[in-house]
This record gives C-alpha cells, sequence and structure tokens, in this order.
C-alpha cells in the first residue's frame, strides 16, 4: 500500500509524443549534426595530420606538442585572446550596466536613448569595423584629431601591436548594445517594495543600490558575464576584416590562428587542435564561473517554480 | 504630536521629490553626453561619406562637410554593386530567418507543453549548447558541407538555421509558450484538436510576438556575420554585402570618401529593420525573464 504512490509510472500519450519528436526533428538534427557530431569530430581530427585531399594520417598527440612547444605564434594568440576578453567583457559590462542605470529612471524620452545605445549593434560588423578604421587613422582619423587637440602626438591605434587589441575591444564596448537591453529588462524586474522597505528603514541611494539592485541583478550580469566571455573569446571578426592578424602578432587571436591554419595553410588537423584548446579554454572560464557563481549570485527564494 | 510628525513627513516627501528630480537631470545630462559619444563615430563616418577625398585630408578637420556632396553616393553606387551585394545577402537571409523562427517555435512548443520519454535530457543537450562555443564545430561543419559538394553555394548558410534556429531561440519561444494560459489547449482539445493544430490555431497566434522578436534577433546575427560568408562563399557573384564591402575596401585603399558610402549604405537595412522591429525587441527580452 505504502509502496504503491511511490512506483509513479508515467504514461505518455502516443499521439503527443509523436507530435513531439515531429516538432522537435529539426532541432535534434541540429543538436546532432551541426552541434555535438562536428564538436567530437573536431577533437577526433586534431589528433589526425590532414590537408584536405591527402590521406589523413593518425599522430597522436602531436599537434597539442607543437602547439605548446614549438610554435610561438600560439602563446601570442593565447594572451591576445584573453587581452581581448578580458577588457571588451570588463569593459562592456561596465558600460552597459550603467547606460541600464541611467535609463532605469523615470524620464522622459527612454525609447529614444534607448535605441541610440542600441543602435550599433545592428550595424553589420564589417562596415563597423571599416568606419572605426577611419576613425582610428593616424593621419586624418577623429582619435588623433582630438589626441593632437589635447596635446598629445597622435597615437598608432590599429598599427601597433600593443595598441590593436586595446583598440579593437573598445569597439567591442561601443557593440554591447544588446547587453544594456537585457540589463535593462532584469532591473524593470527588481521588485520595487524591497526599495520602498529599505527606504522606510532609512537607507540612502547608494546603500539601496549595493545591498538591492547589485544583489537582485546578480542572475543577470552571471548571464551576460558568462555569455559575453564565451562569444569575446571566439572573437575573429576584427581580425578577419581589418587587421589580419597583424601588425606583428597584436591581433593574432586564437580563432583566427584556427582560421588560417585551416581554410588557408590547409592543416585541417592542427586547426582543428586550436580549436580544441579554446573548447577548453573556454570550459575551464565556465567552470569558474559557475563554481564561483553560488558565492555571490543571490535568487529570491520564493519566486522560483 | 501628529501634526508635527505629519508635517515632518511631507517636508521630508519634498526634499525627497526634490532630489528625485534632480538626481532625473543629471542622468538625463549624463544619456545626452554619452548618447553623443556614442553616436558621434557614427555621424562621422557619414559626414566623410558626404566629402571628396581632399577635403578628407587637410588638417585640421571638418567637422560638417563644406559641401554636402550627395553625388559621392551616386559615384559608389557605380562601382559598388550595391543592390546586388544587398539581394545576395536577402537570398540568405530571408529564407535562414523563417527556418529559424518555424523550427524554433515548433522545438520550443514541444519543450514547453508536450510530455515524452527523454524531453529532460534533449532539454538539457539544447541548452548544453548554448554554451559550446561555435567555433570548434566550423573545420567539420566545413568538411562536411564540402562532401556534401555545398560549398560555393548559400545551402551552409542556410540549412543550419532550419535545425531549431539556435537553442538560445528554442528556450525563448519555450517561455512564451510557458505563459499561455492551459485552459485554451484544454478547450480546443475538448473541441478535438489534436497537439499539432493546438500549435498553429492556439499558440502561434498568442506568441506572435515572440516569434518575431526570434526572427529579429537571427536577422541581426545573420547581418552581423562575416566568418561564416567568408568561409563558404568565394564566387564574386555570390558575394553578400559583407564580402563586397570587404573587396570594395581592398581595391578603393585610399579612397575614404568612397568607402565610407559604401559604409553607410550597408548600415541602411539594419537601421531601417531595427526602427521597424524595436517595439518588439524591447518588449520580446523584457518578457523572456530572464529570472526563470
Amino acid at each position: 500500500m505504502i509502496a504503491k504512490p511511490m512506483k509513479k509510472v508515467i504514461r505518455y500519450n502516443r499521439s503527443e509524443t509523436r507530435t513531439a519528436w515531429l516538432c522537435l526533428f529539426p532541432s535534434v538534427i541540429g543538436l546532432l549534426c551541426i552541434t555535438y557530431l562536428p564538436m567530437l569530430a573536431s577533437f577526433a581530427l586534431s589528433l589526425f595530420s590532414w590537408n584536405g585531399l591527402g590521406e589523413l594520417k593518425f599522430i597522436g598527440l602531436d599537434n597539442y606538442i607543437r602547439l605548446f612547444t614549438i610554435d610561438t605564434k600560439f602563446y601570442a594568440s593565447l594572451y591576445n585572446t584573453l587581452q581581448y576578453a578580458g577588457m571588451s567583457v570588463i569593459g562592456s559590462i561596465i558600460y552597459s550596466m550603467a547606460i541600464a542605470l541611467l535609463l532605469n529612471r523615470r524620464i522622459p524620452a527612454r525609447g529614444f536613448f534607448r535605441a541610440v545605445f542600441y543602435l550599433p549593434y545592428v550595424l553589420p560588423a564589417l562596415a563597423v569595423y571599416l568606419g572605426w578604421k577611419w576613425l582610428y587613422d593616424y593621419n586624418h582619423g577623429l582619435f588623433n584629431y582630438i589626441v593632437k587637440l589635447l596635446g598629445g602626438t597622435s597615437i598608432k591605434f590599429l598599427d601597433s601591436s600593443a595598441l590593436v587589441t586595446p583598440s579593437l575591444a573598445l569597439i567591442a564596448v561601443w557593440l554591447s548594445g544588446n547587453l544594456i537591453v537585457i540589463f535593462l529588462a532584469g532591473l524593470q524586474n527588481v521588485p520595487r517594495t524591497y526599495h520602498e522597505a529599505a527606504e522606510i528603514d532609512g537607507a540612502n541611494t547608494w546603500q539601496r543600490f549595493w545591498m538591492i539592485t547589485i544583489p537582485c541583478m546578480t542572475p543577470i550580469i552571471f548571464y551576460n558575464l558568462l555569455m559575453s566571455l564565451v562569444s569575446s573569446l571566439q572573437v575573429i571578426t576584427p581580425a578577419l576584416s581589418l587587421t589580419k592578424g597583424g601588425p606583428g602578432t597584436g591581433s593574432y587571436y586564437m580563432c583566427y590562428m584556427l582560421y588560417t591554419q585551416a581554410f588557408q595553410s590547409h592543416k585541417y588537423g592542427y586547426g582543428s587542435a586550436v580549436a580544441v584548446v579554446l573548447f577548453i579554454l573556454i570550459a575551464i572560464f565556465t567552470a569558474i564561473l559557475f563554481a564561483t557563481s553560488k558565492g555571490w549570485i543571490f535568487y529570491e527564494g520564493d519566486d522560483k517554480e | 504630536m501628529t501634526s508635527t510628525v505629519i508635517r515632518k513627513s511631507s517636508g521630508h516627501l519634498a526634499s525627497k521629490k526634490r532630489q528625485e528630480t534632480l538626481a532625473n537631470i543629471l542622468s538625463i545630462i549624463a544619456l545626452i553626453i554619452l548618447g553623443l559619444i556614442v553616436m558621434f563615430p557614427i555621424y562621422w563616418i557619414f559626414r566623410s561619406s558626404l566629402m571628396s577625398n581632399g577635403e578628407l585630408y587637410t588638417y585640421p578637420p571638418a567637422f560638417t562637410p563644406p559641401q554636402w556632396r550627395y553625388s559621392n553616393y551616386i559615384e559608389t553606387l557605380k562601382v559598388f554593386e550595391y543592390w546586388k551585394f544587398l539581394g545576395n545577402t536577402m537570398t540568405i537571409l530571408v529564407p535562414a530567418v523563417f527556418g529559424a523562427v518555424i523550427t524554433a517555435t515548433m522545438g520550443g512548443y514541444a519543450f514547453a507543453r508536450l510530455r515524452f520519454r527523454g524531453k529532460k535530457f534533449l532539454f538539457v543537450l539544447c541548452v548544453g549548447s548554448m554554451l559550446l562555443p561555435s567555433m570548434v564545430t566550423l573545420i567539420p561543419l566545413f568538411i562536411m558541407w564540402a562532401k556534401l559538394g555545398m560549398v560555393n553555394t548559400y545551402w551552409p548558410l542556410i540549412l543550419p538555421h532550419f535545425c531549431g534556429g539556435g537553442a538560445f531561440n528554442i528556450f525563448l519561444i519555450r517561455q512564451f509558450v510557458k505563459t499561455v494560459p492551459h485552459e485554451l489547449d484544454e478547450a480546443a482539445t475538448i473541441d478535438g484538436c489534436g497537439y499539432f493544430r493546438i500549435l498553429v490555431y492556439i499558440i502561434v497566434p498568442a506568441i506572435k510576438s515572440a516569434m518575431i522578436v526570434v526572427g529579429l534577433l537571427k536577422f541581426i546575427e545573420l547581418w552581423n556575420d562575416l566568418l561564416q560568408q567568408v568561409t563558404y562563399i568565394t564566387r564574386r557573384d555570390q558575394y553578400t554585402l559583407a564580402l563586397g564591402l570587404n573587396i570594395f575596401k581592398g581595391s578603393f585603399n585610399d579612397d575614404w570618401s568612397s568607402i565610407m558610402c559604401a559604409t553607410c549604405l550597408s548600415f541602411i537595412p539594419g537601421i531601417v529593420f531595427y526602427l521597424i522591429g524595436q517595439r518588439y525587441f524591447v518588449e520580446g527580452i523584457v518578457m523572456t525573464g530572464m529570472k526563470n
């Protein structure tokens, strides 16, 4: 008698199951054929040497050994990628959070301002980079004009290997309008009652910001942090369209290395090894974020399903 | 006693009001300054497109074009095959967006409403794929499309979007379907509707705005893409706007006036699209309810 309710057998309706699989068929194909299987294939391919035409040659871990011991450009790509990701993620999180906080006030023309800050995000990437190349121009660019107005000497933004990555990261910050919209959505979900209660208790604006707004926003900060980190570690477009990895190895990012090794040098195995290292790098960062998340993310207990 | 308390609190309230108005004014000023900074690059690009190269290379630079040379655009359109590239881009974008919206809606519906064996596992696979770096699949997918003989066609750029349109979009649709009251489905079931007809006649009309959001997000994603196009398209007559612009830049190295014209031209469709869909964007992202 007691055991009976525990043996909960779910009976699935057959026509429901059929419809479900029918509806999910495209998604399942997608998950298998364009996500998980290619991912496995990348791991497998990284153990081979292959130029795309001849025979696959199994070489074990040789690709990795070469990557970590001989290929000095690999370390440059690792460093550049981390530098780019660090700068663009921190920059865009702070920038978009600040804009979202400003936009969250009861002010006129909010829709207009939101559109202004979102606009860069809807422009095609290549055109954006081209436009910024002109802004960064050494002799005639806007930025160097401002630098000279302020009494400085012209700066080689994109033409020096030390400054190219920070310059590109600045463009990424400019492009981060979508984060603003997500932050704004989160801010509008912060319960008003919390603020009112704190106000009655005598908390000032600053205290309320740190004790209520920020804790309530931590899940969204986490989401934005994670997503922008994953995407910025995969940076390739600026290198592909503008700097071609240079000057020197200044903008030689891991994905650019992967791309050029595979599609220009036709070393598909070697390129795959770079892809696997990138995968592991992203997995490590994701794991760290998730591991620390319990410590700093605040979930409203009663709002959960 | 009571009257002093009331007076005190109303004075407190008035000062609060004043404080808030002041903060709002400061916010607006900050937003205007930041907005001008953010818009300035776009303005600068636009102003450069209306100047001759001679004017561009003078120092100090002029903040407004000395002459508004709209003819620059006419000249640029003669050498930059804008309409053809735009047509090619749309040949990829329209079916891809369509496919993503349809298949994401189907997937999201199944995850939100239908009960079947293996649903949890499949859902974890789906959400998990959001975290997987897509760059890692680039080489194997290229090899796959090459084996299928589809490199240099638009298929590798279109077909993947008919496969659920990405985990995020499936998830987004699922969240929306969950907000549709169950009573509607039940009423339809009593009326003899099957599960598929519920999707078509009940769910789709109720989540139309979410589907538009998915379409817009997909549009922007593909609109911003360069990597996939560079990888799969090499023939000039198939070039998209991005590839065309890339080539144009290469062949007009120092003709910044023309390059800026071409750049502005390729800004336009995105801006128009955004202005049309803006309402849905914000609504959609707010309604996604990132909390769940």
